[in-house]
């Protein structure tokens, strides 16, 4: 059986006795398939039983582990050592812990703030009288078309790595957060529920326009979960209950009227569209620099080639049920 | 060599002029056979998918469609149509409903999706095309001395489940293009962050901060100039470079150019074919 010698070089701290964090280094010799939760528990049986770290179910269910390998979160019982050392090409391995939540001792955070966040923004079922029988004598059934809306989103194990990658998390503090804001969606698009769509406005309320869809949130979700995706759908149903005087919307708006008028982007006139007066103001010293360096189009634009069928073909999709 | 169909996005046919130029021109002088086709549309930016999710899949596979007509695979120089393009494709593929409820719609304009091409970056169809190896052989002014910071940005790699190309924990595809063009890649903590180009207009203040931050980890790290494969980073990088630093209470300058930029320096073109002197920050490399 294939084996290495790697070492890991982990983060510690204690604040009961620690000033500040520091790193330690084990060397373990790794057996093929091994994961990077039982390398840990190695270090811990064998090396240094002081080595804190989190873990339940070791399948990837309870989503307690989750930990940064050379500084890319992952849940550390799904994720095998040799895969680690072929991504960085690399017999050392930093295992940290996850971001965005206060360290309470090495490898361990408290999701409190996490956790506290999502319950404020009412992540459960409130049900709807005209659809939810009063007894349970009756089904309520969930048609597999209704069920494909939000299936997905009811995936999430709670490990918080996506919160913990979030960067409007780190610097926007009513920021909703990734898993949070998607549960949002979960129950919004849930026929049984009694709020519905208005609950597009708690998205707001936590400042789901300032998701700037960097991915990070789907890129490292155990799940396949992708809680940008329920972001973004979020928002467009604010739009649909006509929370649509912000820049977010009016931002989606001018999109929309751009490739009905032309087919691409009229960037000349998005300041004004997303932002009115006021966003040719804050912007226009930065337009004037772009005239001069030759950046700028023509406010009136050339439609594209086929412009008569992308207007056809964007009419059909609006009509869609 | 491969058959492609250019599309180039909104901010390379307007606010990033110059990335269109530089692109053509690293193109032809490179012998590589790319069509821009004028039935392209806007990919949308992932915002027309707060309209509607089908009204963003039902555009993207007309412009799909498109280059299917043709036989020509999609290369783009923009990230986010990247990954806008290559997210309709997913869909479409995964999802034979998805893909029948589209093609009615496609029909209104005489089209179909058959889902017979890929959609791929500009600097991938580089490496697929010539390599490492190759293209250091197509440099006549190797880029000898000069440190680069690469700036991924987000949706060159992410999501790994609609991007994957390379380990988006890791990826290593500008680096190898700096190092064939005789150029070193520096590291940086930073270079798979965010510019926060896409909360610019609800959140400007976040959107500079984040780009201020990016910014100046490239310049601890010692980099001469950044390179990045988006335009939409590369507004934030360059044209707003002055408002994020001020975000973050820096003063400093540090030009940033685009993958084709570089790559035509490299391959001995002028800097003015290249769109250089569009750039807000100048960049001189003797």
């Amino acid at each position: 059986m294939e084996k290495r010698k790697v070492t890991f070089r982990i983060r510690r701290f204690n604040p009961k006795k620690d000033s500040q964090p520091y790193y330690q280094e084990y060397e373990v010799e790794v057996v093929k398939g091994m994961t990077i939760l039982e390398a840990l528990q190695f270090i811990k049986d064998n090396i240094d039983p002081t080595l804190s770290f989190r873990a339940f179910c070791r399948s990837a269910i309870c989503g307690s582990c989750s930990v940064k390998i050379n500084g890319y979160p992952k849940l550390a019982c799904k994720t095998q050592v040799f895969g680690e050392l072929e991504v960085y090409k690399t017999d050392i391995l930093t295992i940290e812990p996850i971001d965005n939540m206060e360290v309470i001792r090495d490898l361990i955070v408290n999701w409190d703030s996490a956790i506290e966040k999502m319950e404020k923004m009412r992540p459960y079922l409130i049900p709807d009288p005209e659809v939810v029988p009063k007894t349970l004598d009756e089904e309520c059934k969930v048609y597999p078309n209704e069920l494909k809306k939000f299936d997905r989103f009811t995936d999430c194990i709670l490990c918080t790595t996506c919160y913990s990658v979030c960067g409007i998390v780190k610097v926007d503090s009513n920021y909703g957060g990734p898993f949070p804001l998607a549960r949002v969606y979960r129950f919004a698009v849930d026929p049984r529920d009694a709020l519905k769509k208005e609950r597009a406005k708690i998205g707001y309320t936590f400042d789901m326009w300032n998701c700037v869809r960097c991915e990070k949130c789907a890129d490292v979700c155990p799940k396949h979960v992708a809680p940008v995706n329920g972001i973004m759908k979020l928002r467009g149903l604010s739009i649909d209950i006509g929370l649509k005087n912000n820049p977010g919307a009016r931002h989606v708006a001018a999109f929309y009227k751009s490739l009905l008028e032309s087919g691409m982007l009229n960037e000349v006139l998005l300041p004004l569209r997303t932002k009115g007066i006021k966003g040719v103001l804050e912007n226009l010293p930065m337009g004037i620099k772009m005239i001069l360096k030759g950046k700028a189009h023509s406010p009136i634009m050339k439609p594209i080639a086929e412009h008569e069928g992308l207007r056809k073909v964007m009419k059909a999709a609006m009509e869609v049920e | 060599m491969g058959k492609y169909a250019f599309y180039p996005g909104c901010a390379a046919k307007g606010a990033s002029k110059e990335l269109y130029e530089a692109t053509v021109a690293v193109a032809k002088k490179l012998g590589i056979d790319m069509v821009e086709l004028p039935q392209f549309s806007c990919c949308g930016a992932g915002v027309l998918e707060e309209v509607k999710d089908v009204l963003d899949i039902a555009v993207n596979a007309r412009n799909l469609a498109y280059a299917e007509k043709e036989g020509r695979d999609i290369v783009t120089v923009c990230s986010t149509c990247l990954l806008v393009l290559r997210s309709a494709k997913y869909h479409l593929d995964n999802d034979d409903d998805l893909r029948e409820q589209v093609n009615e719609i496609l029909a209104e304009a005489d089209l179909e999706y058959k889902g017979t091409v890929d959609v791929k970056h500009f600097h991938w169809v580089l490496l697929e095309e010539f390599g490492e190896e190759g293209l250091k052989e197509k440099v006549k002014k190797p880029l000898g001395g000069l440190k680069v910071y690469p700036f991924y940005g987000c949706h060159t790699v992410r999501p790994k489940d609609i991007i994957g190309y390379e380990p988006s924990e890791n990826p290593q595809s500008l680096e190898k293009i700096i190092r064939a063009l005789g150029a070193t890649p520096v590291s940086g903590v930073r270079r798979l962050e965010c510019c926060g180009f896409h909360a610019f207009w609800p959140a400007p203040q976040i959107s500079m901060r984040l780009t201020g931050l990016n910014l100046k980890d490239a310049k601890e790290s010692g980099a001469d100039c950044v390179v990045t494969p988006c335009p939409l980073c590369h507004m934030n990088l360059d044209a707003n470079q002055g408002r994020a630093l001020k975000a973050i209470g820096e003063n400093f300058q540090i030009p940033v150019l685009h993958v084709p930029q570089l790559v035509g320096l490299a391959l001995g073109i002028e800097p003015k074919e290249l769109g250089l002197h569009r750039n807000f920050v100048s960049f001189n490399f003797v």
